[in-house]
């Protein structure tokens, strides 16, 4: 736990914001996947922590970047904080994404602001990370300029053909592997949890591997409460599946491990 | 410094501040963020005879002052508790004063969960009996809100268990709370714990869908405090019993509150989740208190309110 200054806290576009804290034990350390979980309010009205993916991190500023999308009270209090504030971070917590091996192309695949917790992996991993996001109009696209800004391939499908291709973001897959035939990919998704499901299907069906990272409702952010599960497969079981905590068995969890009826 | 030291039924307990079962995992998960000797005990969720899976998600939603949950008390059931890498084994070689919460679906399965951990209480210091849990027999009914079914719960565990004491934790959601403590004192349980939480419900009204899965839930946290405390009130007048007082504890000061309305010790629940470090400082609080108001120990606060 530690107390982060507020550096910066600036509109992207639209409905998101960029929150940079000072905050150099948790910079250090941050890994792909990771998240902090942010006491947004010392009042007891909004007392619950809001997780975040951690965004990106500078260990020789000792600095920390979430991106986040106000979406209710939590995020509307996070978007008034101004710079000198104090916020109060658990973490980083909760398991991380793989890098690749040096001869795998790394693919994120994102929804939503699942871009901010796939970018750590564009400083992880040794190739160049290939981006496919997906939105449901191009206004609702996030960071797609900071992959670009890194070198990335960055492919764009939105629901209504605002920008890229028209459609949803698992079908930019097929073309992506058509293009580069022998070519090993690893894919990591973040986002709505129906479109995780959907991509986890997706990757199935193509025998592709890879990691999702689960987007919950979290309270404790520890492992204590049991709050923030999600169904993994576990043959032993009659059902199936069992349950665990997103939290700390999460939020990334390996594609094998996803159940695919939620 | 005064003397913290807490008697509470045969136990001794380092200071009376305790974690509420259900919001301290198995301990463990908070055993990164301080030593869990500092705290007078750790109350550890919930546990039936067998492994359960818990509630539908969502499983809790924030209110104000508050939270409603329903995780269905998730469980690793009581072999795996008491053998398992991650539960007491590990828990214990922390050196925490360990409390085992535990829950049943029938009187039955009651008596068969006391006795197991009374017979294998190695590293258990005492038992805390949740009777807020469905009588699967009864149509769901929890035991905690029908005085006869809790006085048959509370008398077959106690049959059961020769050697830990028996805390039984009391629901709140009864027109008159003291006639359960009293029907525990009858059995014979050592001392009462309350209040688990009272039961409630939240609207999405854009998605015109309750807010957790299972429709209702358990409110917990600083708006249930002034109700713990009442019933806190109440049930100290009514029984002799030692009373563990919980409810929306958040800071030192509200700690203080439960003590002066009459329970021996407290549980911090909600709280930890928001502060990890929330019980210490509830210690450090009532240091200063007992020190500024110059008592010597703490049990000189115990129901000490002038009214
Ligand atoms: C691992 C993880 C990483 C995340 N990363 C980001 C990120 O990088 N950027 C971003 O904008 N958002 C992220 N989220 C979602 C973010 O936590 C929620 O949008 C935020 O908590 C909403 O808070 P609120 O008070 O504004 O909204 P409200 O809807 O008023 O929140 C009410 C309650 O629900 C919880 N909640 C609501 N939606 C979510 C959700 N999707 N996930 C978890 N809890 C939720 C809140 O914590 C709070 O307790 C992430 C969630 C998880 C689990
Ligand atoms: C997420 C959560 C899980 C809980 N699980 C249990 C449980 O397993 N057994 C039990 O007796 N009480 C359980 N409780 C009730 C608490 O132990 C406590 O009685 C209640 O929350 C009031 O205290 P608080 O307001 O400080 O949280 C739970 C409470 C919460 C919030
Ligand atoms: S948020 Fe509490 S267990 Fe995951």
């Amino acid at each position: 736990m530690a107390q982060a200054i507020i550096q910066e806290n600036s509109i992207l576009h639209g409905d998101y914001r960029k929150i940079v804290f000072a905050v150099p034990e948790m910079a250090n350390t941050a890994k792909a996947g990771q998240f902090v979980h942010v006491r947004i309010d010392e009042r007891l009205d909004h007392m619950l922590r809001r997780p975040f993916s951690i965004h990106d991190t500078d260990p020789a500023k000792g600095t920390l970047t979430v991106v986040y999308k106000i979406v209710g009270a939590g995020t509307h209090i996070l978007a008034e904080k101004t710079p000198g504030e104090c916020c109060d971070l658990l973490g980083p917590l909760g398991t991380t994404f793989t890098p690749c091996a040096d001869d795998v192309v790394p693919v994120a695949v994102a929804g939503g602001y699942g871009s901010a917790a796939t970018f750590l992996l564009t400083r992880e991993c040794k190739q160049k990370v290939v981006l496919l996001i997906g939105a449901r109009t191009q206004s609702e696209l996030v960071l797609d300029d900071a992959y670009r800004a890194c070198g990335c391939d960055v492919r764009v499908a939105t629901d209504d053909g605002s920008c890229g291709v028209k459609g949803r973001v698992t079908a930019l897959i097929a073309p992506l592997l058509a293009e580069n035939p022998g070519k090993k990919f690893f894919f990591y998704g973040c986002g709505p949890l129906p479109m995780l499901l959907a991509l986890a299907k997706t990757l199935r069906e193509l025998g592709l591997d890879g990691e999702l990272s689960m987007d919950e409702i979290m309270c404790c952010g520890v492992g204590a409460c049991f709050g923030c599960v999600v169904k993994v497969n576990d043959p032993a079981s009659p059902q199936k599946w069992h349950y665990e905590r997103s939290c700390v068995d999460g939020p990334v969890f390996p594609l094998e491990k996803i159940y695919l009826e939620h | 410094m005064a003397d913290l030291t807490t008697k509470f039924a045969s136990l001794t307990l380092k200071n009376p501040v305790t974690t509420a079962s259900g919001t301290f995992g198995y301990g463990l998960e908070y055993a990164n963020f301080y030593d869990l000797q500092k705290l007078g005990a750790v109350i550890v969720k919930g546990i039936k005879s067998t492994p359960s899976d818990g509630n539908k998600m969502p499983r809790v939603c924030e209110v104000a002052g508050g939270m409603i949950n329903a995780i269905g008390l998730q469980g690793p059931g009581v072999d795996a508790f008491l053998h398992g890498d991650h539960y007491l084994p590990a828990l214990k070689k922390t050196g925490a004063t360990v409390i085992v919460n535990m829950w049943g679906t029938s009187v039955g399965e009651y008596a068969d969960v006391a006795a197991r951990f009374d017979a294998e209480n190695d590293g258990i210091a005492a038992l805390e009996v949740n009777i807020s849990c469905p009588n699967v027999k009864a149509g769901g009914a929890a035991f905690g809100t029908d005085v006869k079914l809790a006085g048959e719960v509370i008398s077959a565990v106690r049959r059961a268990v020769k050697k830990l004491p028996v805390i039984v934790k009391l629901s709140p959601n009864v027109t008159d709370i003291t006639e359960f403590a009293r029907v525990a004192e009858a059995e014979g349980a050592d001392a009462i714990s309350l209040i688990n939480t009272l039961s409630a419900m939240a609207i999405d009204i854009e998605k015109r869908r309750p807010r957790i899965a299972n429709v209702t839930g358990g409110l917990s946290g600083a708006c249930v405090k002034p109700v713990a405390v009442r019933m806190v009130y109440q049930c100290h007048k009514a029984v002799k019993l030692p009373i563990l007082g919980m409810g929306g504890i958040t800071c030192g000061a509200d700690a203080v509150e439960f003590l002066l309305a009459g329970a021996t010790a407290v549980s911090v629940g909600t709280a930890n989740f928001v502060d990890p470090y929330a019980p210490l400082k509830v210690i450090d609080f009532l240091n200063d208190y007992l020190d500024r108001h110059h008592f010597k120990s703490v049990s000189e606060i115990v129901g000490a309110l002038e009214l």
